[in-house]
């Protein structure tokens, strides 16, 4: 069993008030049994004594009897009463008893010595006329008799006329009431006089020597002995009395001075613990016990102190929770305030519905911005931008820094017209703000998302975020309105849905590389028109549709998932390579982004996949629109793979920020004209002269250039005099899986062998 | 005189030592006892008699016996059964007294006549207090010729309380005339319920002061009379009135009733004396 760890006060007093009860009991019982076992024990010793005592008597009695027996049979008067027996009932029925030879309980007669009495008793205890055949002629003679239930003891003694015992004159008959001479010889102490029997028939005579056998008695209860036990019982009836009702008052007083007041403490450290306790009631009664007086005196002070400190601290936490709310670089809100507002906001919402809009800033080609420019510059872009919105949301609007260059608000009590207009108002001011001052040249756009939930649609207030994300990612688009707003129209919506279910894809893929599906598409040789490479394009086969790189890239970006999914990229080309399918002497172009170049795992796999370059010429093309954040080790990275043979190339020229300082900084050797180049190109107008004529000095300073997006003969020509080495497109061929691809290379050999 | 008296009791005592205890029935029924203490046979033999209820055993006679014995004398010591068989005891006042002074007189003439049967012709009779008056009535009665002198000490009529004996008289002669034996309590010399058939009261009661004075001046023999000037039992003028009829009496100084507390002494030279005073042709 176990015990409770803890047990109320109350419960302990009354086990201890009961404990005590219960030995006191005990000891009282015991000291009512001991006392039974005395009093048991006295009375064993009373009998005892009482029989001492009646034998004693009996003795006393007899040596009385026969003493006073001597006394007459000696005495002058009955010697004389026999000689001259003239005044014998004078001297029996007087004398005898003046003289003090007889007690009143006794009677005498004289007998002569024919044993006739001298003269007739005719009172009621009479003697016999003659004397008793029992008599003795010249000794003492004694014996009882139960006359009609009186004992009577004779006597019977002789008496002669000389000292010598010679002359036998007569005799003596003392007829005695034993039992009355019995208690008025003896003061009994220890038997109970009235119980005093002799065992004798009514008529029947016994000697009196078997007296004391045939005797019966009982012993006196000692008074004292009861006197004693009564009082002691009733002192014991008494002390548990006064026990039980001093364990009841203790129990009252222990109740109110200790329990009540403690357990007042109690509620009173439960209620400071639920904040709930009231420290200055009215005039509280004092607890007469002064120490848990000073308790409750020392807990409301210690409450007081408490309440202050409470005051102090909920001061300094407000301002603490004010601090920890806000975005230290731009002094709008932060993340955590985000966070804890949005939930608050939902279930404000939820209670009270209303048209709620989400609105998501994004700071497009931040990081290129930041990285070209200096954190220093990026950081005031950001308290610009953050300066900007604040100045566009209305007065109660919040903005929120998630991080980086993304911004929330959220925008209660309005409508999609209203956070659009709100949107483009944010678009305008922040288009009015001179970040030229700031030394950066580069327009600084915003791309916003919103989603809006209406006050029937609380219900879907949650997917706010998500379809603001999505909207954003939308607004990003390239051709696109970089203001957004979730469901305008079919196309986004089914969009938000594609891009709502690649980000699953994206994971699922990265889960299971099989998903990820590499394309091929051919890159020609110019003037050959030769397939030089195939350029690796990754989709993702989702649910048995394929998602291609504009829908799941975002996704890879916002997840900042670029070194996973090229090590999947890398290994699915790896996987086409070794199945030694493809024709020797062809490359394979990989896309990888600028991330992962700069990232060990990617190029330690590239430097595994070079084992391919003795048969696949490999080159690898990075996005001149993406974000080279470590130029120094993706210079040195790059050149390490160069050292593996790999062929570096810039991709989507044309279409970034810093397109010559990249080709400054790093080893490239092909540039991938964008295609919105390429098509300059067949315009006859100045910018076709410049992309020309950049094209030309690319050339001659040593770049291989490739031009992407080759959809029309005219262009294949006007790229193939220009000197471009190589040219996709699809013109001279679309992306193919990689099984078809190998399926027509095959069919195409066959043909060739066939032709042959 | 007294410590010449002491030597010769110690001289004496040896040759002397004879004593016996003597019964004899007085009546039918009643035997009485005396101490004989024989002594030397030429000096007369002296009877001792106790008081008023009393025995021989009561100190002033058996001292006084014992040392007249030890001077010589043969000495006899009766006790009178009161007409109690062998009586040893003092007999109390509130007893039942059946005896009477003619049955005391006839137990002194039997015991002066056992005297004289064991060869004793001088015969003294010496008593104390009522003995002294016993003997008076003895010696007023019929007195036995070997009787030769008489001793009284601390003699003493029979009292009675202040009623009149007169009347007391008259009522007993009533009783005994009228046959009405009951017992009669009486004051009687010093008990104050003494019981007793009235005959034998009377016999006791008529012995008054006169009929004592008479008794001791016509005594028949030489007499010696001696009384203690402290006794308080006899009537304060008794002595005087003793002493009026010419009666020869010797005074013990500062002795009571008993002659004790040292006055046996005195008691015992008084006697000597009067013994030695005696003529042996007597």
């Amino acid at each position: 069993m176990k015990l409770p760890t803890s047990v109320p006060i109350k419960q302990i007093a009354l086990i201890f008030i009961s404990s005590v009860l219960v030995l006191v009991s005990l000891i009282g019982g015991f000291a009512l049994h001991e006392m039974r076992n005395v009093s048991r024990n006295l009375m064993q010793s009373n009998q005892a004594l009482a029989r001492t005592e009646l034998v004693t008597a009996v003795e006393h009695l007899s040596n009385h009897i026969k003493s006073q027996a001597d006394t007459l049979a000696r005495w002058d008067e009955t010697r004389q009463q026999l000689v001259v027996p003239e005044y014998y009932s004078y001297w029996r029925d007087q004398r005898v008893y003046e003289s003090g030879m007889l007690s009143r309980f006794a009677r005498i007669a004289l007998y002569g010595q024919s044993d006739a009495i001298l003269s007739p008793d005719t009172t009621k205890n009479s003697l016999p006329t003659k004397l008793p055949a029992e008599a003795s002629p010249h000794s003492p003679t004694s014996w009882v008799q139960n006359e009609a239930g009186v004992v009577a003891l004779y006597y019977a003694f002789p008496v002669y006329s000389d000292g010598r015992r010679l002359a036998l004159i007569g005799h003596g008959l003392i007829r005695l009431d034993y039992m009355a001479e019995l208690l008025n010889q003896n003061r009994f102490r220890f038997t109970d006089t009235a119980s005093i029997k002799l065992a004798l028939e009514p008529g029947a005579s016994l000697p009196a020597s078997d007296l004391v056998k045939n005797i019966r008695f009982d012993a006196r209860t000692d008074p004292d002995q009861i006197r004693f036990q009564r009082l002691f019982s009733r002192a014991l009836l008494a002390l548990l009395l006064l026990l039980v009702v001093t364990a009841l008052l203790g129990f009252v007083v222990h109740n109110r001075l200790l329990v009540r007041p403690l357990r007042q403490l109690s509620e009173d450290i439960d209620a400071m613990r639920q904040g709930k306790f009231d420290s200055s009631p009215e005039q509280p009664s004092p607890m007469q016990i002064s120490e848990l007086e000073n308790i409750r005196h020392s807990l409301v002070n210690y409450q007081h102190q408490l309440r202050e400190l409470h005051g102090s601290l909920e001061h300094q936490n407000r301002e603490f929770r004010s601090q920890a709310r806000q975005d230290v670089l731009t002094g709008c809100y932060n993340r955590r305030a985000y966070e804890e507002d949005w939930t608050r906001f939902r279930e404000e919402i939820k209670a009270v519905p209303q048209g709620v809009a989400f609105l998501l800033f994004d700071c497009d080609r931040f990081k290129s911005i930041n990285d070209t420019y200096g954190h220093a510059k990026g950081d005031r872009v950001l308290t610009l931008i953050a300066d900007a919105l604040v100045m566009a949301l209305r007065a109660n609007d919040r903005l929120y820094r998630l991080g980086g260059d993304e911004f929330a608000a959220i925008l209660l009590r309005t409508t999609p017209a209203q956070a659009r207009q709100i949107a483009q108002r944010c678009q305008s001011l922040l288009d009015a703000k001179k970040f030229s001052d700031l030394g950066i040249n580069e327009p600084i756009s915003i791309s916003i998302g919103i989603a809006f939930c209406a006050a029937d649609q609380v219900a879907h207030i949650d997917e706010l975020p998500k379809q603001a994300d999505i909207a954003m990612y939308t607004a990003k688009q390239p051709g696109r309105n970089r203001v957004a707003l979730f469901g305008d129209d079919v196309e986004r919506a089914s969009q938000t849905l594609v891009a709502s279910r690649e980000t699953s894809a994206v994971f699922q893929a990265l889960a299971t590389p099989n998903m990820i599906e590499m394309h091929y598409q051919a890159i020609h040789g110019l003037p050959g028109r030769e397939v030089k490479y195939y350029e690796a394009l990754a989709r993702i086969r989702y649910h048995d549709k394929l998602i291609m790189p504009a829908a799941f890239l975002p996704v890879v970006s916002s997840r900042r998932l670029e070194t996973s999914f090229d090590l999947a990229v890398l290994q699915q080309v790896d996987l086409n390579l070794s199945s030694k399918q493809l024709p020797d002497g062809v490359g394979v172009c990989i896309n990888l982004t600028a991330q992962s170049i700069s990232q060990p795992e990617i190029v330690s796999y590239l430097l595994e996949l070079s084992r391919h370059n003795t048969r696949h010429p490999l080159m690898i093309e990075i996005a001149e629109t993406s974000l080279i954040t470590q130029v120094d080790a993706a210079r040195t990275y790059l050149d390490l793979l160069r050292t593996a043979q790999y062929r570096i190339a810039m991709d989507d020229f044309g279409t970034g920020h810093s397109p010559l300082r990249y080709l400054a900084d790093l080893p490239v050797d092909v540039v991938k004209f964008d295609i919105s180049l390429v098509s300059k190109l067949e315009e006859n107008n100045r910018a076709a002269q410049v992309v020309t004529d950049f094209a030309r000095m690319m050339i001659s300073a040593g770049y291989s250039l490739t031009a992407e997006g080759i959809e029309t003969e005219t262009a294949l020509r006007k790229v193939e005099s220009m000197g471009f080495s190589l040219a996709q497109g699809f013109l001279l061929g679309h992306p193919l899986p990689f099984g078809q691809l190998v399926a027509q290379l095959a069919t195409k050999e066959s043909d060739d062998a066939h032709q042959a | 005189m007294r410590i010449k008296l002491f030597c010769l009791l110690i001289g004496f005592l040896p040759a002397v030592a004879q004593a016996a205890i003597i019964d004899l029935d007085m009546r039918p029924g009643i035997r009485a006892n005396a101490e004989y203490l024989v002594g030397d046979r030429s000096k007369p033999a002296v009877l001792l008699l106790h008081g008023f209820l009393q025995t021989r055993e009561f100190s002033t006679v058996a001292t006084l016996g014992s040392s007249l014995h030890d001077a010589g004398y043969t000495v006899l010591l009766p006790t009178l059964s009161l007409n109690i068989p062998n009586r040893k005891q003092s007999l109390v006042c509130e007893a039942i007294h059946q005896h009477s002074m003619e049955e005391d007189i006839a137990e002194i003439t039997r015991w002066v006549s056992w005297l004289k049967s064991r060869g004793h012709q001088r015969i003294v009779l010496f008593g104390h207090s009522f003995g002294s008056l016993q003997l008076l009535a003895y010696l007023n009665a019929r007195p036995d010729p070997a009787v030769k002198a008489y001793v009284g000490t601390s003699l003493i009529e029979t009292r009675i309380a202040s009623s009149s004996r007169n009347t007391l008289i008259a009522d007993l002669n009533d009783r005994i005339e009228h046959k009405q034996t009951d017992l009669v309590t009486q004051s009687v010399s010093f008990c104050n319920k003494y019981t007793a058939p009235p005959d034998d009261l009377l016999s006791y009661v008529v012995w008054d002061e006169t009929r004592t004075l008479k008794a001791v001046k016509t005594r028949p023999v030489r007499m010696q009379l001696i009384m203690g000037d402290a006794d308080e039992m006899i009537g304060r003028n008794w002595v005087k009135a003793l002493q009026h009829i010419g009666a020869p009496m010797n005074h013990v100084r500062g002795a009571n009733h008993f002659m004790d507390a040292g006055h046996e002494f005195d008691l015992l030279e008084h006697t000597l004396n009067f013994l030695q005073t005696l003529p042996v042709s007597l």
